[in-house]
């Protein structure tokens, strides 16, 4: 489903990810590791397409379309979906009137027509419940004032509207309270799906309790150091990073 | 009227839009016997432009009535200055909106003056003209009197738009809100100077003022000039004045759910717009001015 091969990644020149290979079959949640600073959120933005993230070597694809020749709007057409770890704060414009253009314009790159007003607005009403989001705070500006709680369950509420083919969760985790990581991890749980993959970036152990992955990856020092099974993530919650830094 | 009459860029009120230089070419008005103004404020060099071509209103709203004063500087015209003063007596209120367009020289002012208790709500949506200046004088001379002057500027090339305010508390208890929003294309300049006077005895003042100007390409010009002359000691003020590039991280956040680079930015440009029109406008009204900056958006296609 999600293949990166031997990605290299530089930002302002110096580079960050070195070497990185990544398979995440359709069906399965992986869980990327790793210490502050070692490129998880690096790789979230490349694969997304933002500027300033050079991909110099190295392949990625989605259901075996090559993602990297594609403006970041053509890849979310195709069904890649970044929850932001810092979603940004837009002004002016209602969280509503985004997620409806957003669903939009993606079904037009499919070729499909818009999703009339009412259906779409029912859709994002019963998503929003379900994330236990007050139909008030969708016609507040994007994340303007919003609590970490909340940018990030409006993060969730979009993967639910979205409904992307691959999904990078990066540091979902921070900014929640305990109540509401369960809340924001049962809605990721739900979209599980045969045709789904899910790539889930944490420090912490915690939100692995709640999102039960299915490999954990560590990431170190630009490279995948370790793979392993749900294990993996308590040993690195009991022993910390340290001898992966080393070993790298 | 002559040329050496006119302010050149020397002149600090004028330093960023050369009235003297867009008038080189424009047949200018004789002089015209000038009243004093209604309240005795007329003092500017606009004034005497607009009463030389005869184009000089007087508004007053009288005591608890509310009102609302449409004016549109859009017809095409080569020259035009006009000036209009208004008084609103006690607990008056008066919605006025500005909406303005054109290719020449297209210069208005208005002298506003509040009695206690009074409100003045102003909206203006410019587009610039060859050299286009709003002036917006405010006096407050009643106490308790609230203004609120709001504004977009939105300028292509060969375009320049001037939103020129001066607010002056002159007793106490007053409130200002000042929200001006602009965007400038490449060759397009946008002007704001704005000015708020609390005198001695105005405490209790409340202001604030912010101006925020977006360039939306290389050689877009913005000149900003915000002023607070504060003599009470009692009072708040706050300010806040920016000019930048489109928020490059909003953008990619957009274009990562799936919206064109030109959708997002549109999208984006006319959010930041629209936050200066305010939400509790009449609807109809409320609908022409965003309709404006939509419409604008559309034709500038970037």
């Amino acid at each position: 489903m999600f293949d990166v091969k031997n990605f290299h990644i530089s930002v302002g020149g110096a580079e960050i990810i070195k070497g990185l290979t990544l398979h995440v079959p359709a069906g399965e949640t992986h869980a990327l590791m790793g210490p502050n600073g070692s490129g998880k959120s690096t790789l979230a933005y490349a694969l997304s397409g933002r500027d300033g993230y050079e991909v110099t070597q190295g392949t990625a694809t989605l259901g075996g379309e090559d993602l990297l020749s594609l403006a970041p709007e053509e890849r979310a057409a195709k069904g890649l979906f970044l929850s932001f770890q810092y979603p940004v704060e837009i002004p002016g414009l209602s969280a509503i009137a985004f997620l409806k253009a957003a669903v939009n314009a993606q079904r037009k790159s499919r070729g499909l027509d818009p999703m009339p007003a009412p259906e779409l607005l029912k859709l994002m009403r019963a998503k929003a419940d379900a994330l236990k989001i007050d139909q008030e705070m969708l016609k507040r500006p994007i994340n303007v004032g919003f609590s970490g709680g909340e940018k990030k369950r409006f993060e969730a509420l979009q993967m639910a509207v979205l409904e992307p083919r691959f999904a990078i969760l990066d540091e979902t985790d921070s900014g929640l309270d305990i109540d509401a990581l369960r809340i924001v991890a049962e809605n990721v749980n739900a979209l599980r799906a045969p045709h789904r993959a899910m790539l889930v970036i944490t420090h912490y152990q915690r939100l692995l309790d709640y999102i039960k992955p299915d490999r954990v990856h560590v990431l170190a020092r630009g490279r995948i150091a370790a793979s392993g099974g749900p294990d993996l993530a308590h040993e690195l919650e009991r022993e910390g990073y340290d001898k992966y830094l080393r070993a790298a | 009227m002559n040329l050496a009459d006119l302010p050149n860029r020397r002149v600090e009120a004028w330093k960023y839009s050369d009235l003297r230089a867009a008038l080189a070419e424009a047949p200018l008005p004789a002089d015209a016997a000038r009243p004093a103004g209604a309240w005795g404020a007329l003092d500017g060099v606009i004034d005497r432009l607009a009463i030389a071509q005869g184009r000089h209103a007087i508004t007053k709203v009288r005591a608890g009535e509310k009102e609302m004063l449409i004016e549109r500087f859009d017809a095409p015209s080569p020259f035009g200055a006009y000036v209009r003063e208004i008084q609103v007596l006690p607990g008056g209120s008066l919605t006025r909106i500005v909406v303005q367009s054109g290719d020449g020289v297209d210069l208005s002012a208005a002298y506003v003056s509040l009695s206690a208790g009074a409100s003045f709500r102003q909206i203006i949506v410019s587009e610039g003209a060859k050299l286009a200046r709003i002036e917006t004088h405010v006096s407050v001379e009643g106490e308790g009197a609230d203004v609120e002057l709001n504004g977009v500027y939105m300028v292509k090339a060969g375009r320049h738009a001037d939103l020129t305010s001066v607010i002056e508390h002159k007793v106490a208890g007053g409130t200002t809100r000042q929200l001006i929003k602009g965007v400038a294309r490449k060759g397009g300049r946008g002007v704001f100077q704005g000015k708020i006077v609390v005198a001695r005895h105005a405490q209790k003042t409340d202001a604030r003022q912010y101006h925020h100007g977006i360039l939306l390409e290389e050689g877009a010009e913005i000149y900003a000039k915000p002023e607070l002359m504060i003599h009470a000691d009692d009072v708040q003020c706050a300010h806040g004045n920016t000019a930048g590039g489109l928020d490059e991280g909003a953008l990619f956040y957009m274009r990562s759910r799936g919206l064109s680079e030109g959708e997002a930015r549109a999208m984006l440009i006319e959010a930041f717009l629209v936050e200066a029109i305010p939400e509790d406008l009449e609807a109809v009204i409320r609908d022409e001015l965003t309709g404006r900056v939509a419409a604008w958006l559309r034709e500038a296609r970037i």
